[in-house]
Parts: structure tokens; sequence; C-alpha cells
């Protein structure tokens, strides 16, 4: 005789990873370390935005660059002699709590301030992943089409600060970057929307002064 | 596309659970998925049949509710159920029903929960 019995589980995997980067924040608190996790499009200016900061800001920084094969940004970040983790994601289309719990191992805390955490190019997946970061950047760019921020609207939602790069390519490519400037402002009234070109410096600076003031809000 | 590692984490909770219950088989898991995830019901439904094979899972039904998204609004202190328009598809765009403001706290909608599951087991066990 076999009987049926229903068990109550009530195990929430997102709230596993939340209570993981809750975890994660704390280390980083304990260490004095401010985090920013670098989320937007493949091929947005993720990786050289991060590379002018590293160059211009005042810290001690260092970098997780994620990505799928993570090599290839971690050896441009190498060149600006910070301490840097690669974290390879494989299959997986972001990067979890648990991937950058594993990459702080192996970092030198102690010895940083700010830490840039760059997620896997993508603008659907890292939404329902925190990671443990104090604030979201969100870098996209006119060249994904001006009707970027429409079609992908939570991530813009979570956003603290949005980067909107390659303004001086709006023409060439056929896009209105003050539209997708008031789309992301639908989304998330309150949130600072910076236009850049990493090329000419355009709006860079903007963008290091905002970093600036959430560090200095913490 | 990341289906496939929250569907593989269900199993995992899933089998783990059945384990510890002493269960012969799994006759029904009910899984909650927040509208506001980015996670296509049907394609974790689809992933889970792929990935019970040869488990205790294996003839499960699957059930999958959608948990609709609740709000605190920071503009009028609404609290409860929330517009979502983008009808078109799931993303949706939350908005205090009260006042329209889209600046509001979310309560509910993001999660992915195993919330219970049914198993066979042996009288001797039970």
């Amino acid at each position: 005789m076999h009987k049926i019995a229903e068990v109550e589980v009530q195990h929430d995997i997102m709230v596993a990873n939340r209570k993981l980067a809750r975890k994660n924040q704390k280390m980083l608190d304990n260490n004095q370390v401010y985090a920013v996790d670098v989320v937007g499009a493949i091929g947005s200016g993720k990786t050289t935005l991060i590379e002018a900061l590293i160059d211009a800001m005042d810290h001690s920084i260092g970098v997780i660059a994620g990505d799928v094969i993570s090599k290839y940004d971690a050896g441009r970040f190498e060149k600006h002699e910070v301490p840097v983790v690669g974290l390879n994601t494989g299959k997986e289309c972001h990067l979890d709590a648990h991937l950058v719990e594993h990459a702080f191992h192996d970092l030198p805390l102690g010895d940083i301030d700010l830490l840039f955490i760059e997620n896997v190019g993508n603008l659907i997946c890292p939404v329902d992943f925190e990671l443990g970061s104090h604030m979201r950047m969100v870098v996209i760019s006119v060249t994904e089409g001006d009707d970027t921020v429409e079609k992908h609207p939570l991530i813009f939602q979570d956003a603290d600060l949005v980067v909107i790069n390659k303004v001086d390519l709006a023409d060439a490519v056929g896009a209105d970057s003050d539209k997708m400037v008031s789309d992301v402002k639908e989304i998330n009234p309150d949130v600072q929307v910076i236009k850049t070109s990493l090329k000419t410096e355009k709006g860079f600076d903007e963008v290091m002064e905002a970093i600036e003031i959430f560090i200095n809000q913490d | 596309m990341h289906e496939l590692s929250m569907a593989e984490a269900i199993v995992e909770t899933v089998l783990d659970v059945a384990k510890k219950n002493d269960a012969q088989e799994i006759v029904e898991v009910t899984i909650e998925v927040g509208e506001l995830t980015m996670l296509n019901p049907e394609q974790v439904r689809f992933l889970l049949g792929v990935l019970a094979e040869d488990t205790l899972l294996e003839d499960a039904e699957i059930i999958i509710e959608e948990v609709p998204v609740e709000i605190k609004c920071r503009n009028c202190e609404f609290t409860g159920l929330a517009n979502t328009d983008g009808s078109d598809h799931y993303l949706a765009i939350v908005l205090c029903p009260k006042c329209d403001e889209r600046n509001v706290e979310i309560l509910k909608g993001r999660e992915c929960n195993v919330k219970t599951i049914k198993i066979e087991k042996s009288d001797e066990d039970a």
C-alpha cells in the first residue's frame, strides 16, 4: 500500500541568491569596498568605460570580469595594473551571487576600495540576480537601436545610473538618443541618465561624478 | 536564457526534499513564478521535463502558478496588486493602479518558489 503526502517546501530559488548577495555585500562592507555592478548590452562599451574609470578615478580599484569566456576582458583590465578576477560563466548568461562570492576569495579586498563587477553582456538575465553590489550601472549604446530601452524595461527599473554610450554615432545609425533617455525616465523617473561618447570623452566626467556621489552617500 | 539553471535548482530542491521524506515517487510539484522574473514558465516546464528523466520526478505533474505583481507605491502609499502595462508580452512595466506612478516598491512578483510537492510513500514509512 502507498499513501500520498503533501510536503510544504517553500524554497525560493531567487531568495537563495538574494541571501548570498546580502552575504557578499556584508563581506564588501567589512572590507570597506564599494561595489558597482556594471550591466548592459553586448558591445555597448562596458569594458571601455571601466578601463577609463580605472585610469581617471582616485581610488584603489579592483575588477571582476564576468563573461562567457572572461579572459579577453580580464586581459584588458590587467593592462591597467589593477587586481582582476575573470569569471567564466560558460553556458550561463549572467553572473550570480555564488560566482561573485568565489571571485572575492581571489581578490585582495583589503587593498581596494572600489570594485567594478562587469556582468555578462545581456539586458535580460542579470535582472533576476542581485550580486551584493551597492549600485547598478546600466550601459547601453545607440548602436543597439533606440528601441532598446522599451524592449528591456526591467533592467532599467532597477538601475541606479544609466549610461547611453556612443552618442557620436547616433546619426550614422539613425538612432534618437533623446528618445532613449525619455524611455528610461518613463520607466525609472528618478534615475540619472548620462549620454556619453567614450571616443570623444563626452559625458565621461559626469559618469565619474555620479559614481562618486553614490560612494559618498553610502 | 537562464531557465536551465533555474530548472536545475528546482529539480535539485525537489529531489532533496523528496529524499528526506522517503518518497518513492513524486506525484506533483507546485512552483510559483513571479510575473516580474525573466523566466518564461513554459520554458521552465519544458526543461523540468527534460531534467526529470530517470529521476523520482519523471512522472510528476508540474503545476506552475504565476504570481502577480504586488507593490507599495512610494507616491500615494497604495499597497496591493499593480497595474502592469505592456500587455503584449510578459515583461511588465509596473504602475500604481491608484495614481499611475511608476515609482513603486515591488513586494511580490519576483519569486521562483518551489511551494509544495506531493509524494508517494509506502505505508510502512508513513
